[in-house]
């Protein structure tokens, strides 16, 4: 490590107890004092600047990555102490595999070792109430990475008070189109329609009462003018004759649809969309879309919340504070469907090594400063938004 | 955050002698700075005791509250200090601003313009802004200002030498003719929506000959165009080329406007149009691909644009259109409050091309 006269000197400094110490505790009134605010519920970071500052350090790659690894440990205690919820960290693009083998091979490693050193401290985790998420495509990692992920990941679920969302092979583009697939691939299968417990009354049952029903009133009330009525009686028997003939087909149809969708059990599939009241909906996408499958959802019904939904931070708050390092003024593919809209986006010069509660904390009170003040006036601005809206 | 000591234990993992940690020595490590463990098991267990372990177990309140009020005083504090801070930095920036503006004005002459971004290694060849409309009830007309502001960064840009610009609004509403309902009409800002895209093209035109003069033979030639309607760019025939310059000479500038709904609601319909055609068995789900959305959304659309500039106070993209900004270099300048500003402007291009501004020409 390259340590200068006065890094040195600053280092012996800042081990001594007695100065550690009222480090430690001016920290942690900070902390809570800005508790006392509003605290923004999701913040997501580009941890950019490792390679920088390892070259301007005269340091290894790898030691620039693992000094910007305690960086994040820092930053990430500033963030749950202080009560945010959810922090979200741009850990490795998938634009990144194409860096030199040797640097993707060595930061795989370390995300390893990291990963293996986390689950070794699981209650650790605990009390922060973290848990760790990985969001990305997981088909472009290694295989044991993989399964070390999936064990952080599995040790830390039940923790539900705060979230780190590791983006770990990802970019925006192939998570937004992950999302439209997934809806496309909803869409284009049946819904699985809330199920009810097995009723006692079964669907055929009824249609075929309705039908003997039927059936009997006509040749009842047809008998004394049988032979002017020829034809109708004809129609009735016709329908008798049919109604076993449609009842097999049916029950092929049903057969075919349940191949299908095995969740969905027979006496509840409606046969007869007319008396189904719940299947209306589908009736109508059907009767407008006559060759497709039954029981799909109209395209028409989508909106921005299946895609929303189908996004890897669908569980996450909005996206409050989006703060890059280094003095790059670039998204680089992160989280553009959720920081288009009120996010405010904060680039700073600082190398992520650097980065810590001394650099975040001026950001965050900002922050606050802007939400208290927005909060304020807001109710003399409503007025004028609801008016803009509806003129839009 | 941990010590010095234990920082650099962590990092080499290995303890002050130089032997490797295991996981328990590395807790005992950090358990001094651990936040305090949740209390379910604490508060459980002084209820069975009954009465009289209540009477003798202490449960701290005056500590709490101090500490409260101590928070609550610090925060005040800062907040005070830093209000007083920021009220100084936009005061600073606000001179720094007016310096700029005064040293960096166009005075309505292409050739200043074109002498600002001549020692510019790069130009953007797709530019981005993000306007505003102007909160209600300024002295102005709204929409005229938005108008004007849209004219002004064409003209901007046309003589900087950039081929395309894009201008994001994001209610649509300067332009949108097909957008217009009757709500719209009974507000009264109706006069220039019905104007539309050949309206706005006149005013470009008229802002550019204001620029240029009428009959230069350098004046560029605009062609307007919104995603979802036909481009319009009228005939040039009025000059014949006579006088030797011949039309391909002129420079060229694009203009895109886009709104809200080419964001969102464009991948939204895109959606719908592919499940549609997955509904019809014309495409399996499988087949999309990152490469065939970016093909649609390129060409219904716009494509990435090089540099997106904001006019406001903050970096926010207000739902700009979020599948094209990808790479896009934002800019945006502190604290700004003056709106569309021909220095804003000039120091995102100064920004892109990693120049350094310096006062003065």
């Amino acid at each position: 490590m390259a340590t200068t006269h006065g890094t040195s000197l600053r280092r012996w400094l800042m081990s001594l107890p007695p100065l550690e110490w009222t480090v430690q505790r001016l920290r942690e009134l900070l902390i809570g004092s800005l508790k006392c605010g509003p605290i923004p519920q999701h913040i997501a970071f580009v941890m950019d600047g490792n390679r920088r500052y390892a070259r301007n350090h005269k340091l290894e790659t790898v030691e620039g990555h693992h000094l910007g690894f305690e960086a994040l440990a820092r930053v990430l205690e500033v963030c749950y102490k202080s009560g945010v919820r959810v922090v979200t960290i741009y850990a490795f693009s998938i634009e990144n595999f194409k860096r030199s083998r040797w640097e993707v091979d060595a930061l795989m490693d370390m995300a390893k070792t990291k990963l293996v050193q986390m689950s070794q401290h699981g209650e650790l985790f605990d009390r922060y109430g973290a848990s760790v998420r990985i969001l990305g495509d997981r088909s472009l990692v290694r295989e044991d990475v993989i399964r070390e992920v999936d064990r952080a990941v599995d040790m830390t679920a039940h923790n539900e008070q705060a979230v780190l969302n590791v983006c770990f092979p990802y970019t925006s583009r192939e998570e937004i189109t992950h999302s439209i697939r997934e809806t496309v691939r909803d869409f284009s299968r049946a819904p699985e329609k809330p199920r009810h417990t097995k009723r006692p009354f079964s669907e055929s049952h009824i249609q075929r009462n309705i039908r003997s029903r039927q059936l009997s009133s006509v040749t009842e009330e047809d008998r004394p003018r049988r032979a002017s009525m020829t034809f109708t009686r004809d129609d009735g028997t016709n329908i008798n004759s049919d109604a076993e003939s449609t009842e097999i087909s049916d029950q092929d149809f049903l057969d075919s649809a349940s191949t299908l969708q095995p969740a969905s059990s027979q006496t509840s599939h409606s046969t007869s969309p007319i008396l189904n009241p719940t299947s209306t909906t589908t009736a109508l996408a059907s009767s407008l879309s006559p060759h497709s499958a039954q029981h799909l959802l109209d395209p028409e019904t989508l909106t921005e919340a299946h895609l929303t939904k189908n996004t890897y931070t669908a569980a996450a708050p909005p996206l409050d504070l989006l703060i890059r390092t280094s003095g790059v003024y670039r998204l680089s593919d992160f989280m553009l469907w959720q920081c288009h809209e009120h996010t405010e986006l904060r680039f700073l010069d600082c190398l992520w090594p650097e980065f810590d509660l001394w650099t975040f904390l001026p950001v965050l009170v900002e922050w606050q400063w802007r939400q208290r003040r927005e909060r304020s006036g807001k109710g003399a601005e409503a007025g004028g938004v609801d008016t803009a809206i509806k003129v839009a | 955050m941990v010590g010095v000591r234990q920082q650099a234990a962590f990092h080499s993992d290995r303890d002050a002698n130089g032997r490797p940690l295991s996981a328990s020595e590395r807790e005992k490590l950090l358990k001094p700075y651990l936040p305090a463990a949740p209390k379910t098991q604490a508060t459980a267990q002084p209820q069975q005791n009954g009465k009289q372990a209540k009477l003798f177990t202490h449960k701290p309140r005056v500590r709490p509250a101090i500490r409260h009020a101590i928070h609550y005083l610090l925060f005040t504090i800062i907040h005070t200090v830093f209000s007083v801070y920021i009220r100084v930095r936009q005061v600073y920036h606000a001179v720094v601003d007016r310096v700029l503006a005064i040293l960096y004005y166009h005075h309505r002459t292409p050739e200043l313009i074109k002498r600002d971004v001549k020692n510019l290694s790069k130009v953007p060849q797709h530019l981005s802004v993000i306007l505003q409309l102007p909160p209600e009830g300024g002295k102005k007309d709204r929409l005229e200002t938005l108008v004007n502001d849209a004219c002004e960064v064409a003209a901007w840009s046309a003589c900087a030498g950039v081929p395309m610009l894009s201008i994001y609004e994001r209610t649509g509403r300067a332009y949108a003719m097909h957008r217009i309902d009757v709500k719209a009409k009974a507000n009264g800002v109706a006069g220039i929506l019905k104007s539309s895209l050949p309206h706005l093209h006149r005013r470009i035109e008229r802002n550019l000959i204001s620029y240029y003069g009428a009959t230069s033979p350098l004046k560029p030639t605009v062609s307007l165009r919104a995603p979802h309607l036909p481009s319009y760019s009228p005939p040039h025939s009025p000059e014949p080329s006579s006088n030797g310059t011949t039309e391909s000479s002129r420079p060229h500038i694009t203009i895109l406007l886009i709104s809200a709904s080419d964001g969102r609601q464009t991948l939204v319909d895109l959606t719908r149009t592919l499940a549609s055609m997955a509904q019809d068995q014309k495409l399996q789900p499988a087949d999309i691909s990152a490469e065939l959305i970016d093909a649609e959304i390129s060409e219904s659309v716009m494509g990435e644009p090089d540099l997106l500039i904001c006019f406001g106070d903050r970096v926010v993209l207000d739902g700009y259109p979020p599948w094209q900004v990808r790479l896009t270099e934002i800019y945006g300048v502190q604290d700004h409050v003056g709106g569309v500003e021909y220095h804003v402007f000039l120091r995102g291009l100064y920004r892109f091309a990693k120049a350094e501004m310096r006062f003065g020409r």
